[in-house]
């Protein structure tokens, strides 16, 4: 058997075999990792949630695989295939089978590849790094769910690369958004194409840029920008726009993480008119989004054989009806806060064990938000 | 496998490979000094991810990881380590290029979504 064709599914099996004679001993002798060409790998998240006045929901959320190959050190393909609530049927709403990255990689120099298939928007901290065990709370943040729609991917292409003194840059040109599909109440989330048979009339562009020179801190800023009214008949033009500023601080047992995000809908009050026109309601689609968090994590147990324990508290702050176009009153209880409390057991760095109380508050008299209780347990292989 | 071990021979001298342990690392006797660099290993980043060296002088990289076992490879050589995980410890790998230029790492474990992001140079002067 050619080595360069060894599948890595044994290879994984041998590895774990070994793990626990390997693992916390010392090891003096070259244990060399086997060149592996094409690799498996995934991750998997189930959470029970109760909601306020409802009925506790046990669901498996996400069981994803990761499948790579490397043709050479030159060209690699990378692929995420995701199935959401464990169940898929013909137009059910229940669960999804995404394909959520499939591109395949030209590496050409440190500071220039090209990138080409099905990618994932560089956009926020949680669109591209999303494993479980590496963020604190059961479900994702709300910001990263109503302001940035989280996982968010298309077809497209472009190139990223390193700069040098820490700088790292992507840049991609991706379907755009759908405004056929936006919502007062979860904004912009409804109109990505997730590449299956997308118009790409005109391609929306998007980028990041990164500085990770200082050893625990990850400062990034992205923007996304496209046309989304290609829908409407007569054409008119819903040009969208992202903004977008993280950080992301750890040292020892203490994380830190804060994201601010705001999103811009042009020509509001006409996609507003065209959708209320086509429903017979009026969406009231706001020409502003914006959100932003703030989080603080500290692992109260570290480096125990039993594993480590960490809380955390976050404040966020979403409102998907900032700011109307003129003519239309913001529905307040969109307009929200939440505070988030937990805390997360790893017998294992790959495996979490997650709690948090979620309190959701909005600004409306008349509408309550719901709090919820969430467990979650998730784990990378 | 022989004639691996001749070309990696005749590009580079490895001094010694890997050590994970818990505790410092001692040189074995006899060994050159070598030049130390911390990197710290998360997804998916290398810090620092420039790693400058002179040539003919050995450098002693320590790996550790933030979160999941991540794997350390320098392209056009020998070297390819897996890091432990979490708190279980310090990969330790010397290099030693002979002549002055740049080497390419990576990360050679697949990790999540952004693996293909990890990666770095270490230059040799
Ligand atoms: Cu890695």
């Amino acid at each position: 058997m050619l080595p360069s064709r060894r599948f890595a599914l044994g290879a994984v099996l041998f590895v774990a075999a070994l793990a626990p004679g390997t693992t916390a001993a010392q090891t003096t002798t070259p244990a060399a990792a086997p060149e592996r060409t094409t690799d498996i790998s995934g991750y998997m998240d189930f959470h029970f949630n109760k909601p306020e006045l409802a009925d506790g929901r046990l669901d498996f959320h996400r069981f994803v695989l990761l499948v790579t190959h490397k043709f050479s050190d030159r060209i690699r393909f990378v692929s995420e295939l995701e199935l959401e609530h464990a169940f898929v049927e013909g137009l059910e709403e229940a669960g999804e089978l995404e394909l959520e990255q499939a591109y395949l990689d030209f590496m050409v120099s440190r500071r220039f590849n090209i990138r080409a298939g099905m990618i994932l928007m560089p956009i926020g901290i949680l669109n591209e790094r999303h494993e479980p065990p590496i963020y604190y709370g059961v479900e994702r943040t709300f910001v990263d769910t109503f302001i940035i729609p989280t996982t968010w991917f298309e077809v497209g292409a472009g190139v990223h690369g390193e700069l040098g003194r820490g700088w790292r840059y992507r840049a991609f040109v991706a379907s755009p958004l759908n405004a056929r599909e936006f919502s007062a109440e979860e904004g912009i989330r409804g109109g990505r194409q997730q590449g299956s048979d997308t118009n790409i009339g005109r391609p929306a562009v998007t980028g990041r840029l990164e500085y990770v020179a200082i050893r625990g801190l990850t400062a990034g800023a992205s923007f996304w920008t496209g046309r989304s009214g290609f829908e409407f008949r007569p054409r008119f033009d819903v040009p969208v726009t992202v903004g977008e500023a993280d950080a992301r601080y750890s040292r020892d047992r203490l994380e830190l993480r804060a994201q601010f995000a705001q999103v811009g809908i042009g020509n509001a009050a006409l996609l507003n008119d065209a959708l209320g026109r086509a429903v017979g309601v009026n969406p009231n689609i706001a020409r502003t989004l914006r959100g932003f968090y703030s989080e603080a994590g500290y692992r109260v147990l570290s480096g125990a054989k039993a594993g480590d324990v960490g809380i955390f508290a976050r404040y966020e702050n979403f409102d998907t009806q900032f700011r109307m176009p003129e003519g239309y009153l913001p529905l307040k209880e969109f307009d929200r806060d939440a505070f988030v409390l937990g805390a997360t057991y790893w017998p294992d760095p790959d495996i979490a064990l997650k709690m948090d109380y979620s309190a959701v508050r909005n600004k409306s008299a008349v509408v309550k938000a719901l709090d919820s209780f969430n467990i979650g347990l998730g784990w990378w292989f | 496998m022989i004639r691996n071990l001749t070309r990696a021979g005749s590009l580079f001298t490895i001094v010694g490979v890997l050590a994970i342990s818990s505790g410092a690392s001692t040189p074995a006797s006899g060994q050159q000094p070598a030049q130390i660099v911390d990197v710290t290993v998360e997804r998916f980043s290398f810090t620092p991810s420039e790693i400058r060296m002179k040539a003919g002088t050995p450098v002693e990289i320590r790996l550790r990881s933030e979160d999941t076992d991540h794997g350390f490879r320098i392209a056009g050589t020998e070297i390819n380590i897996t890091i432990p995980k979490r708190g279980r410890g310090t990969a330790t790998v010397r290099f030693q290029p002979d002549k002055p230029g740049r080497y390419e790492f990576e990360c050679s474990k697949l990790c999540g979504a952004g693996h293909a992001f990890m990666r770095g140079t270490i230059v040799a002067e």
